[in-house]
């Protein structure tokens, strides 16, 4: 199945090309175009020959780890995305620590009394974000945090990267990580706190309550993980949702991730770099979503057994 | 509450489409001697860098919105839904074969795909946009369609109708379209939010239609090279588009709870 | 026996659920007691209230939209009206439940061993390795096969019955003085029942326990307990020795359940006396006896006012009934 879906993924990137208007040829080198170019494309990719022939000649390139070379920077494909992918997947785990750390206790505070005043207040609270687009989000943060108030590190162009100094790193990766945080935050906070509710009228909540253990206790470890499968599959989803969509956070701040390095290469015309993100980043969709699929097999043991 | 919600969804569309009626400056014209000029009587929500009415061009500008997200919904809807209702009612090859190929498109992450084919198809127009977007949206459309036809598609009811002999489109029409409209409508606002805000992604990159035509996400694109001089220009338009999908989301959710949807069937 | 020391006392007990109809009587005034080492049967059909009266003599009746009134002490502590904290104090440790549906009482997602040591490293502060032998020996007293093994196991991978002794084993955990045990073979094959029934009673022995066993089945307790209890729309009906309820009953309901409940003595393919009609709406009960409509003794008295449980005249026997069956009635237990 996962096989299979690469494979038809790997398809549809590939023949993306031929699906659009215009010379494939003309695509592919974008500005780059020149003699030269053309006479190593044609020997790289082989356009003569025929269609079937050409994806062979790529998929087998690719599965040797080679995306080919940009026509227009001549570097390889493969190294601007092994240099972009770590910053999203840095501002990932920060936005996920972050959005987990909040939803999970507020999710619990909704839950022990639905429709207390708390749980109604964080009810309009998330429902009030849900329609604040990221976009919109992350200008503001950089209009009022970045500019109005002006700390240090947050605003365009501050990125440096975790090797050259850490601290300044996370305080430049700190307005986009949040902005992503506040939109998984939202989905987590629903999502976990609907399962807890109906989890809390379980008979092993009272078998629990029963033993005379605190509260908390009950919520952590009784309550929690039965409650925490919807979690899991909502933030595979989200996480590979994240991944494709994270030049929205990157574009503003020029963050040079993979999202950002997209949008520069559509604006180049940079084609194969574009192919290359595409590939990269559908299987790493895919890939995230195999293992949350196999996290929520060891977290509920009712599954596998079904 | 509900009413404010749908009220102000009217008012957007009454706006979008009588902009040109209304007692509104014109949206394209620049006024060099008032450049990035905050709000005041004379203009409302300001103006931009080009002095344009950014008051006249927030109205112009939900046109475009509204246009894409009822123009895609109106392609995925028209191919997803009567080829979701038809697998879940036939079943056999034909569902397994279409329900197959949907969910490889599925797995396929649908805003990359969106944006690859945008930025290569050019030059780019509002026709465009809703043609890519629409057929993005047709496996989703096809998947709840289909397992809320599914749910209802076994029942005695329908199977009385069979029996009755009636055809399988006045079933289709007259048994199972009606019991699946809430799942339906509750669905369309929830793509006509998506839909919105993906639009706003695409102006965002500048993928959206092109200058000088307004639109909610090409005003906040806009906004990004002064936000430091003109907060205005990305506040106004970023203020509509959120409360739209405010009372998107809140209609949505209204009709979820009076006709007992689940969150988790969309 | 009537030296032992009194470990329960119940009297005018009552629980009303607020539900969005109005205000539902579950439990309307209820009194006994209970002494060390007894075992208590309480019985009745469905929806007389018998589960609810085991959980709010715990005090383990749900938290919101439910009122409690009367009073319970157990062991010197006032359970009704105590808040969720000082109730668990006597949780686990003096009074513990065996749960009715082994199926749903167990967390699927959690071993069982973490379920049953659970109370012995949280209550008793026991160091990890002594609670898992501990647990471990738990289980080899409820009768569960190689021990060990299972104590790493989730509840889905055992059977209805071996569940059931792992909800018994986490009841024992804490080594409680009282033992609720609410319908525990309800779920149950036949075979597997009387297994759990047996296993009950040894266990109530060997840590010298009392147990209150609910069950709507009179077979059920006619060898396991020295009193009963008949239940009938939140009330008591009648209650007595074990063997006053089942010779020399007077309540016609009794007489009832006695003769719906199957016998081994019976000849094979003897019909079943179902009671006619349904249990009462306990938000629209009748004014007088909430049993007279189902009752073919009922005389115009039984439809007005409603009668009093009253001593008969042997030792602890009471009844509730305007009309009581004669003495020789009974049916020999």
């Amino acid at each position: 199945m996962l096989i299979g879906i690469v494979f038809i993924i790997s398809v549809g990137a590939f023949y993306l090309i031929h699906l659009l208007p215009g010379d494939p040829a003309a695509v592919i080198l974008g500005t780059g175009d020149s003699p030269q170019n053309r006479a190593r494309l044609f020997k790289e990719l082989g356009l003569n020959k025929p269609i079937l022939e050409q994806y062979f000649v790529w998929i087998k390139n690719v599965l040797h780890g080679n995306l080919g070379t940009s026509f227009i920077s001549q570097t390889s494909v493969w190294s601007t995305i092994k240099s972009a992918l770590p910053i999203d997947v840095e501002i990932i785990v920060l936005s996920q620590i972050l959005a987990f750390a909040v939803a999970i206790p507020t999710a619990m505070v909704s839950a022990r009394k639905p429709d207390g005043w708390l749980d109604r207040l964080l009810g309009a609270t998330s429902f009030t974000l849900l329609s604040i687009p990221s976009f919109v989000v992350i200008v503001l943060l950089v209009l009022f945090i970045a500019i109005k108030l002006g700390v240090p590190h947050t605003g365009v162009s501050s990125y440096v990267s975790l090797g050259q100094d850490w601290v300044v790193n996370l305080e430049s990766l700190a307005l986009p990580s949040f902005t992503l945080a506040l939109g998984s935050f939202v989905v987590y906070y629903r999502v976990l706190r609907s399962d807890l509710i109906a989890t809390l009228q379980e008979e092993y909540i009272t078998m629990a309550r029963s033993k005379g253990i605190s509260q908390r206790r009950i919520m952590w470890r009784h309550a929690f993980r039965p409650s925490s499968v919807a979690l899991l599959g909502t933030a595979g989803v989200n996480i590979g949702g994240l991944l494709a969509g994270g030049f929205i956070v990157q574009y503003l701040l020029s963050i040079p991730g993979l999202g950002y390095t997209l949008i520069q290469s559509i604006g180049l015309s940079d084609y194969l770099v574009v192919q290359g993100i595409v590939l990269v980043v559908s299987v790493g969709v895919i890939l995230i979503n195999f293992a949350f699929d196999l996290i929520i097999n060891i977290v509920d043991p009712r599954i596998s057994r079904e | 509450m509900f009413w404010i919600c749908v009220g102000w969804i009217a008012l957007n569309i009454v706006g979008a489409i009588f902009a040109n009626v209304l007692p509104l400056q014109n949206p394209l014209f620049q006024n060099y001697a008032s450049v990035n000029a905050g709000p005041s009587l004379h203009h409302l929500f300001g103006t931009d860098d080009l002095g344009r009415d950014i008051f006249a061009r927030v109205v112009y500008g939900s046109r475009v919105s509204i246009e894409v997200s009822l123009g895609a919904m109106l392609i995925g809807f028209g191919l997803g839904a009567p080829l979701g209702m038809l697998a879940a009612y036939r079943r056999g090859k034909f569902d397994s074969i279409l329900t197959a190929v949907m969910y490889v498109f599925l797995a396929f992450p649908a805003i990359i795909a969106t944006i690859a084919v945008l930025s290569f198809w050019t030059p780019r127009s509002l026709l465009k946009i809703i043609v890519v977007v629409g057929i993005a949206s047709v496996p989703l459309v096809y998947r709840v369609i289909r397992s809320a036809t599914m749910n209802f598609a076994s029942r005695d009811f329908v199977i009385a109708a069979k029996v009755q002999g009636a055809t399988d489109r006045r079933i289709l029409i007259k048994e199972l379209l009606p019991n699946i409209a809430p799942v339906g409508v509750s669905f369309l606002l929830i793509g006509i939010a998506t839909v919105v805000t993906l639009e706003g992604a695409l102006a965002f990159l500048g993928l959206s239609v092109n200058p000088p035509t307004p639109s909610w996400g090409n005003m906040i694109n806009e906004s990004l090279s002064i936000l430091q001089i003109n907060p205005w220009l990305a506040i106004f338009p970023s203020l509509a588009m959120c409360l739209f999908l405010l009372s998107l989301n809140f209609i949505g959710d209204r009709l979820r709870a009076h006709f007992e949807v689940s969150e988790a069937k969309l | 026996m009537s030296d032992a020391t009194t470990l329960l006392v119940v009297k005018d007990l009552a629980t009303t659920f607020q539900t969005p109809s109005g205000p539902l009587p579950a439990v309307g005034g209820v009194s006994f007691t209970l002494k060390e080492n007894e075992t208590l049967g309480i019985v009745g059909e469905s929806g007389s209230g018998k589960t609810v009266l085991s959980r709010t003599i715990m005090g383990l009746q749900p938290r919101r939209n439910v009122e409690v009134t009367g009073s319970v002490l157990l062991n010197g502590f006032e359970v009704v009206g105590a808040s969720e904290e000082a109730k668990r104090a006597i949780w686990g440790l003096e009074v513990a439940m065996v749960f009715q549906d082994p199926m749903t009482s167990l967390n699927p997602v959690m071993r069982i061993g973490k379920q049953i040591d659970e109370i012995l490293r949280v209550r008793l502060k026991m160091d990890r390795h002594a609670a898992k032998a501990r647990a471990i020996e738990l289980l080899e007293l409820v009768g569960i096969p190689s021990p060990a093994e299972r104590y790493g196991v989730f509840p889905g991978e055992l059977s209805g019955g071996m569940r059931q002794r792992v909800v018994i084993a986490t009841a024992l955990a804490g080594s409680p003085k009282l033992l609720m045990a609410d319908e525990p073979t309800t779920g149950l094959d036949v075979t597997i029942q009387a297994q759990i029934l047996n296993l009950l009673q040894s266990v109530k022995d060997q840590m010298s326990m009392s147990v209150v066993l609910v069950t709507h089945d009179l077979g059920v307790v006619a060898t396991r307990t020295s009193r009963i209890i008949v239940m009938y729309a939140g009330r008591i009906v009648e209650m007595g020795t074990t063997r006053d309820v089942f010779a020399r009953h007077r309540m016609p309901y009794t007489r009832a359940l006695l003769e719906g409940s199957p016998k081994v003595s019976n000849p094979s393919h003897t019909r079943l006396l179902a009671i006619p009609g349904r249990p009462p709406n306990l938000l629209d009960l009748p004014q007088g006896c909430a049993f007279a409509p189902r009752c073919s003794f009922a005389t115009d008295i039984c439809r007005k006012e409603r009668p009093e449980l009253e001593p008969s005249f042997e030792d602890g026997h009471a009844f509730a009934c305007w009309n009581p069956l004669p003495v020789s009635q009974g049916v020999p237990a």
